[in-house]
């Protein structure tokens, strides 16, 4: 055993550590979130300080009326909601099959799956886009969609497998004995039992999706179809020198999921990450 | 003809697998068997017109003068990155792991920014490497480094290390992350036995929660390598690749190729060197690191 004396000295220098680098890590944050409501001159002369004096709410109320706040935040949410469900609900369902019935077929598709997980999304990335160009996909919430599905199935499926398997077989029997089919099976007994994977999986893609840039640039022009990541690239692209536009910019595309990470912090554990990744 | 019920089984678990596979084969696999056969074509992306041309796409992209620096440019983020990173990630969860209290605190003050889109995060970064007025240049100014202050982003030496700073920033507490997880994991006991034969914190360290690590080691190596060889959203509002193509990665290339020069098939010609350069190397990587975990069992 460690004397209380030395453990103690380790602790300490611990904490040191780690404040110098949360400090470190905070001050980009802090330096954007302050600055989003000081008047323009401020944010030149006292860029990591504001006093009451300083605030103002301009520059949050101009970039929000400017990037069209409202509308391509609703764009976000439905990219994100509808890829997210047929995420969830395709890949679990063959996860199911994979890890419940077996064979020699669903094993080879699920090797299958597994490989697909190191092809880079470059590779797909040009012929895609004619593609959902000549299914009329282009331009489209369920096209866009369909593309962040089908990136994350390979991922998903190889998670929800290797959960699935930890489950013991006596469930899918005991279901079986009671005259369950398979479909009723799954969602009545395996599905609730998926809960905290899936918690996981949501948080990881719904965040990826909502700040993801390439995928829209590639896929929606119609300006009425921009989801916020997409808007606040073009906005600060054109008001790269106007520091408390592109500050206040950053701010509203940042503060739904600094607001979501505060609620579902819970859920985002080492545990969660590392079992995500592990399988 | 009566159906037996594994007969039953087999077809429902399969009819199970086909939508999954449908939607992942559509959208993704049948467009890099595409991007595959159309790189040795002349195809400007409309269908069906296409002629066969041979290797003439990638000799074209491998003959251009400025391809050694994007190779360059590439391998040089990893090599700095990957090290950095997981270095960093190691010791901070190692000194997470230690504390009791405010470990959640710190935990979530390093995760915030992989919260942050890579758009957020160019552009704020942008600013703080802004040679008139940034939040470097200022802080140096102020600390009276004045002669030191540069434009990190505008310079060949700087414009690298500058975007690496940035990516580890983001990157660092999912990483953290992981590696809490490989340290839960580790027994207690073998610290405590340690102790007992007089082991200190250095040695404990090196002898066994490094090689406990091991496997969360490959994972986080594996994936940084992997994400950054594929990293496009943050290099893109950065630098743009820029000064000139001081900073332009392979990914990068695809992109200015297909859709900003429009010349399709240079794009696809240089999607399937990345592609080929990425699973080369999570392959290489997976299977070095497997040897090493079996060697510390």
């Amino acid at each position: 055993m460690a004397a209380p004396g030395h453990r103690r000295r380790s602790r300490l220098v611990s904490n040191v550590v780690l404040i110098l680098f949360c400090v470190l890590t905070f001050i980009p944050v802090w330096y954007f979130l302050n600055n989003a409501f000081k008047e323009e001159k401020y944010v030149y002369q006292n860029p990591l300080t504001i006093t009451p004096r300083q605030f103002t709410t301009d520059n949050v109320v101009r970039a929000f009326n400017h990037i069209k706040y409202g509308r391509s935040f609703l764009n976000s949410v439905i990219f994100v909601t509808t890829s997210c469900t047929l995420l969830v609900s395709l890949a679990s369902l063959a996860a199911y099959a994979i890890a419940v019935v077996g064979g020699r077929l669903l094993g080879a598709i699920y090797v299958g799956f597994v490989l697909m997980i190191t092809l880079p999304f470059g590779l797909a990335m040009i012929p895609l886009v004619s593609l959902l160009r000549d299914l009329e996909l282009l331009n489209t919430y369920l096209g866009t969609s369909l593309v962040y599905t089908a990136t994350a199935i390979p991922f998903a499926v190889f998670l929800y497998t290797g959960y699935i398997r930890t489950i013991p077989r006596d469930f899918e029997d005991a279901a079986r004995i009671d005259g369950c089919g398979m479909l009723r099976t799954f969602a009545s007994v395996y599905l609730p039992l998926l809960g905290t994977v899936t918690i996981t999986l949501l948080i990881l893609r719904g965040v990826a999706i909502y700040n993801d840039l390439l995928i829209p640039l590639l896929t929606i022009s119609d300006v009425f179809k921009v989801p916020l990541a997409l808007r606040l690239y073009s906005f600060a692209t054109e008001r790269i020198i106007q520091w408390e536009l592109l500050f206040a910019g950053t701010f509203l595309v940042s503060i739904p999921v600094i607001v979501a990470f505060l609620f579902l912090q819970r859920f985002i554990t080492s545990d969660a990450i590392g079992g995500a990744i592990k399988g | 003809m009566q159906i037996t019920y594994h007969q039953q089984r087999f077809i429902a678990g399969l009819l199970f697998v086909v939508p999954a596979m449908t939607v992942a084969v559509v959208f993704f696999v049948y467009p890099i068997a595409l991007t595959l056969r159309y790189s040795f074509t002349n195809w400007d992306g409309l269908f069906p017109q296409a002629e066969w041309v041979g290797l003439k796409n990638f000799a074209v992209v491998l003959g251009e003068r400025s391809i050694k620096r994007v190779f360059f440019n590439t391998f040089y983020l990893v090599v700095l990155y990957v090290p950095v990173l997981n270095v960093l990630a190691v010791l901070l969860a190692v000194h997470i792991h230690n504390v009791a209290r405010l470990r959640n605190v710190y935990k979530a003050i390093m995760y915030l920014p992989q919260m942050l889109s890579l758009t957020v995060v160019g552009f704020v970064w942008k600013v703080i490497y802004s040679y008139d007025g940034g939040l470097i240049n200022e802080a140096m100014i102020r600390l009276g480094l004045e002669w030191y202050t540069q434009d990190w982003l505008g310079q060949r030496n700087t414009v690298l290390p500058a975007m690496s700073l940035t990516i580890v920033w983001s990157a660092l507490g999912y990483f953290i992350l992981i590696y809490l997880a490989g340290l839960s994991a580790i027994p207690r006991e073998l610290y405590e036995s340690a102790d007992v034969d007089g082991a200190g914190p250095v040695k404990q360290f090196l002898f066994i929660t490094i090689p406990m690590l091991a496997q969360a080691i490959t994972i986080s190596v594996t994936l940084s390598a992997i994400g950054i060889l594929g990293l496009f959203d943050l290099p893109f509002v950065l630098t743009e690749g820029g000064p000139g193509y001081l900073s332009e990665t392979l990914a990068l290339r695809v992109y200015m190729y297909a859709f900003a020069q429009l010349r399709i098939d240079y794009g696809l010609a240089m999607a399937v060197i990345l592609g080929v350069i990425s699973v080369l190397a999570a392959l290489v990587l997976l299977k070095l690191f497997r040897k090493r975990e079996e060697v510390y069992g």
